[in-house]
């Protein structure tokens, strides 16, 4: 249990950190000063002693429930991952569950903002858990699901990151599509206020935020093992910074896609990334 | 509100206890999980909905009136 605990403190606080270093590089990008990097983890700690209150229209306790359910899937996460070195295929399952929250949150506030994240949502969804069937080619090459048995492929072949370097590019293209201000990121679109979340303010936005720095922690954590392999704690957060960093770059050079450019070029990426991927593994 | 307050409550103790068990007395596997992602999200909200600051008592009757204006 304390394992537990502490995995779950580590990935917030580091998530809520990295989150505050992708605005930090951001802002310097574009030639801002920019917010402190603890800003993200301020603010959220921030929310949950700001006056909250609950709308009117709100599908009650609906709209409480679903901010718990966010946290209940990560958390779920860390323990599949970090703790147990569980299987990947929990933590597509988790993946697909977060955009059935996204898509709950949207419709349980009663905002129209919300609702249109909501549809888009389930748009999304349609591009990024093709996204996530990168999961198949790392079967087919290392022969296991399993995040430990993975390690120790690569421990004997080397990282997969070079072996299946299409099937990395695609998991990357779903890491980016989940940071904030990215080109992808359709169901917080600044055209729709915050999305699903637009509603959910005060204490609810401050759990949503926790639960989000987990999900970004979770998701570069299973990139770096499953591409590059099992690492030391210093390795590990050199990696998040490091692809936290290129997220960055993309996201202060990019506009946020419509949602129509956003699917077709996610899709485009899965088509490209599985083929090339099958076709590397064939002739290679 | 009262109802949510008293709601917050037992469910921030139930969660405290459950943590609190499966650190002390280690449970099998299992029950560690099943505490943990059931017991840590609801043990956040909980303390978040008892620590939220409450808008004055006269505003309140304002706040829930105010008609629907989103559509």
């Amino acid at each position: 249990m304390a394992n537990i605990l502490l995995n779950v403190l580590i990935a917030f606080l580091v998530g809520s950190i990295l989150f505050g270093l992708q605005r930090k590089i951001m802002a310097r990008i574009q030639m801002r000063p920019g917010p402190p990097i603890i800003q993200h983890l301020l603010h959220t700690l921030k929310f949950f002693i700001k006056e909250s209150s609950f709308p009117k229209t709100a599908a009650m306790p609906f709209y409480i429930a679903i901010t718990a359910m966010l946290c209940v899937i990560w958390v779920a996460a860390v323990i599949v991952g970090p703790v147990t070195g569980g299987s990947l295929l929990l933590i597509f399952a988790i993946y697909a569950l977060h955009k059935i929250v996204e898509h709950n949150a949207g419709s349980s506030s009663g905002s129209p903002y919300g609702k249109l994240s909501c549809v888009r949502a389930v748009f999304s969804a349609a591009a990024e858990v093709p996204l996530f069937a990168v999961l198949i080619i790392i079967y087919l090459k290392s022969g296991t699901m399993v995040i430990s048995n993975i390690i120790s492929y690569q421990t004997i072949h080397g990282p997969l990151l070079y072996s299946i370097p299409l099937a990395a590019a695609m998991f990357f293209v779903l890491i980016l599509s989940k940071a904030p201000y990215s080109p992808f990121a359709i169901t917080k679109g600044k055209d729709i206020v915050s999305g699903y979340e637009t509603e959910h303010f005060g204490l609810l936005r401050g759990y949503l935020m926790i639960s989000e720095s987990i999900a970004w922690y979770m998701l570069l954590w299973v990139f770096l093992t499953v591409f590059v392999g099992g690492l030391s704690p210093l390795w590990y957060l050199a990696g998040m910074i490091v692809l936290t960093t290129i997220t960055a770059f993309i996201n202060a050079t990019t506009p946020i896609l419509n949602p129509n450019h956003s699917i077709m070029m996610q899709v485009s990426f899965a088509v490209i990334g599985i083929v090339g991927s099958i076709v590397l593994l064939l002739y290679i | 509100m009262e109802k949510l307050y008293l709601a917050s409550y037992s469910m921030f103790i139930i969660s405290l206890a459950s943590i609190g068990y499966a650190l002390i007395f280690n449970p099998a596997y299992w029950i560690v999980y099943t505490i943990s992602i059931v017991f840590i999200p609801t043990l956040i909200l909980s303390f978040g909905l008892l620590v939220m600051a409450r808008g004055p008592k006269e505003e309140d009757e304002d706040k829930t009136k105010e008609p629907f204006i989103g559509y």
